[in-house]
């Protein structure tokens, strides 16, 4: 009776088996090919940094700022990314260290074809693995330097190997396993070969936020050549206008903005914000009046507050001084015309 | 008379640090930073200029709870965003957690074992 049974649980038990290690759902490498890419590429340039104990992170990011013409040694990055209580780094603070040193660490698309696509531009990839299960992950760091869609597997810079040969199947399983999380590092301005706005301009804001003011600047500029229709772009632009105090060119971009979207509550809190700082307060009010009518009821409404509240005590406080330029107090398209040469001249600072 | 002199200037600096007190200050702008408007439109969440300031004191501290040298931490947080902050806040302890279809394999093999326990099934003996 036993015996039965358990022949009977044999082949849908193989058969979960073989959908568990995810055999039959992987389609091969060259599926994924960027139209036009070769079939083969190894960039044999690209540099190798050994891993010591537990130090996958800082090794794999030296392989990719090196790459990238940042010079850095995985000894240096450490002290920078490797967190001791969890003996291994965080995906945020590799992409902090690359930003500190100048680089656009641009978090690429959770898809295959966008790896291999940089790969053909000739630069590495940074990419996270779980060599493990979701239960009990094996989280990694390995640098994909290749790919050969007919043998159908990958070349990685990898731990302590220089030149680990991976069949694309295990190599996809294990990324996936990872939350396919894959970055590359590129000169600010530039753009990857498969640019995606959101993830560019999440990228830029990470230079922003790492006080890389020029870097994030030029990168902007790109993206508004790339997407000038989008409004993000312009806060953008806007807001490294600001971070330098040059309110001019800030206010110009975020008008920009809201001549594309009028009904973003964020550009024109920011352009309340930046009124304010410039005596604009009458402007500013109307500005922050409308944003906080936009924003109502939703994540950005405590912050439009705080913007509308000063822009209320700004026009009781100065009544009748007003000390605003004529240049801010329009929105007339000349004005801002010129405002976009000066933001996107602003990086040769 | 000096003492006149040093009262009046007392008085003078105290106007003038009160009247500074009570004009907005740049520092206090609600700006809302590019990171955390790309977040609303990618995930459709937003850190609040608060939420990113208690995030931050809360990242700072877990950070040297980790192991990492007070001395430091401060430049290390330097590159992140708001919205890593407060990811980071959120799970520093398991982050990665990436991946959510393979979540099923545990519990597949969970309810397997169990059932293998329970003498529904015998695969793992016959295998």
């Amino acid at each position: 009776m036993r015996t039965t049974r358990g022949s009977l649980w044999l082949p849908p038990a193989l058969l979960l088996l073989s959908w568990l290690s995810g055999c039959a759902s992987v389609a091969p490498l060259g599926s994924a090919l960027p139209p036009g890419a070769p079939a083969r590429i190894e960039l044999l340039d690209a540099p190798f940094f050994p891993q010591q104990d537990h130090q996958c992170g800082p090794s794999a990011l030296a392989t990719v700022l090196e790459a990238s013409g940042t010079a850095a040694v995985p000894e240096q990055l450490v002290a920078e990314v490797y967190l001791p209580g969890r003996e291994g780094s965080l995906q945020q603070e590799l992409l902090a260290a690359a930003r500190r040193r100048g680089r656009l660490a641009y978090v690429l698309p959770e898809d295959p074809g966008a790896l291999l696509a940089e790969v053909e531009a000739g630069r590495p990839v940074l990419i996270l693995q779980n060599l493990g299960i979701d239960a009990h992950p094996l989280w990694h760091y390995a640098v994909l330097i290749g790919f050969d869609a007919v043998r159908n597997q990958v070349l990685l810079r990898s731990g302590r190997q220089d030149r680990l040969v991976m069949s694309w199947q295990r190599f996809e399983g294990s990324w996936r396993r990872g939350g396919r999380w894959a970055a590359t590092m590129l000169e600010p301005g530039t753009l990857p070969a498969q640019p995606i706005a959101l993830n560019y301009l999440d990228a830029c804001a990470g230079l922003e936020a790492a006080g890389m003011l020029d870097g994030a600047a030029s990168s902007y500029a790109a993206a508004a050549d790339r997407w000038p229709e989008n409004p993000l772009v312009h806060l953008g632009q806007g807001n490294v206008a600001y971070a330098r105090g040059d309110l001019r060119a800030a206010v110009g971009a975020y008008r920009r903005g809201v001549r594309l979207a009028p009904a973003d509550a964020a550009l024109r809190n920011n352009l309340a914000q930046a009124l304010l700082d410039s005596g604009c307060a009458e402007q500013a009010l109307a500005e922050a009046r409308e944003a906080a009518e936009l924003a109502q009821g939703s994540a950005l409404a405590a912050d439009v507050r705080v913007t509308l509240e000063s822009a209320m005590r700004a026009t009781e406080s100065t009544g009748t001084i007003e000390s605003c330029p004529d240049s801010m107090a329009g929105g007339d398209t000349e004005q801002s015309l010129s405002l976009r040469d000066d933001a996107g001249n602003g990086t040769d600072d | 008379m000096f003492t006149e002199n040093l009262r009046r200037a007392c008085v003078a600096v105290m106007c003038v640090s009160l009247l500074s007190v009570a004009m907005p200050l740049p520092a206090q702008a609600a700006i809302v930073t590019t990171d955390r408007a790309v977040a609303l439109e990618q995930r459709g969440s937003y850190v609040s200029t608060i939420t990113a300031a208690l995030a931050r004191d809360d990242v700072r501290s877990r950070m040297v709870a980790l192991g990492v040298d007070p001395a430091t931490v401060e430049a290390r947080l330097g590159g992140l965003t708001d919205t890593e902050l407060a990811t980071l806040a959120e799970r520093i302890d398991n982050a990665p957690a990436g991946g959510d279809v393979l979540a099923i394999i545990g519990i597949v093999f969970v309810v397997l074992m169990i059932l293998e326990f329970t003498g529904v099934i015998d695969i793992f003996k016959k295998v």
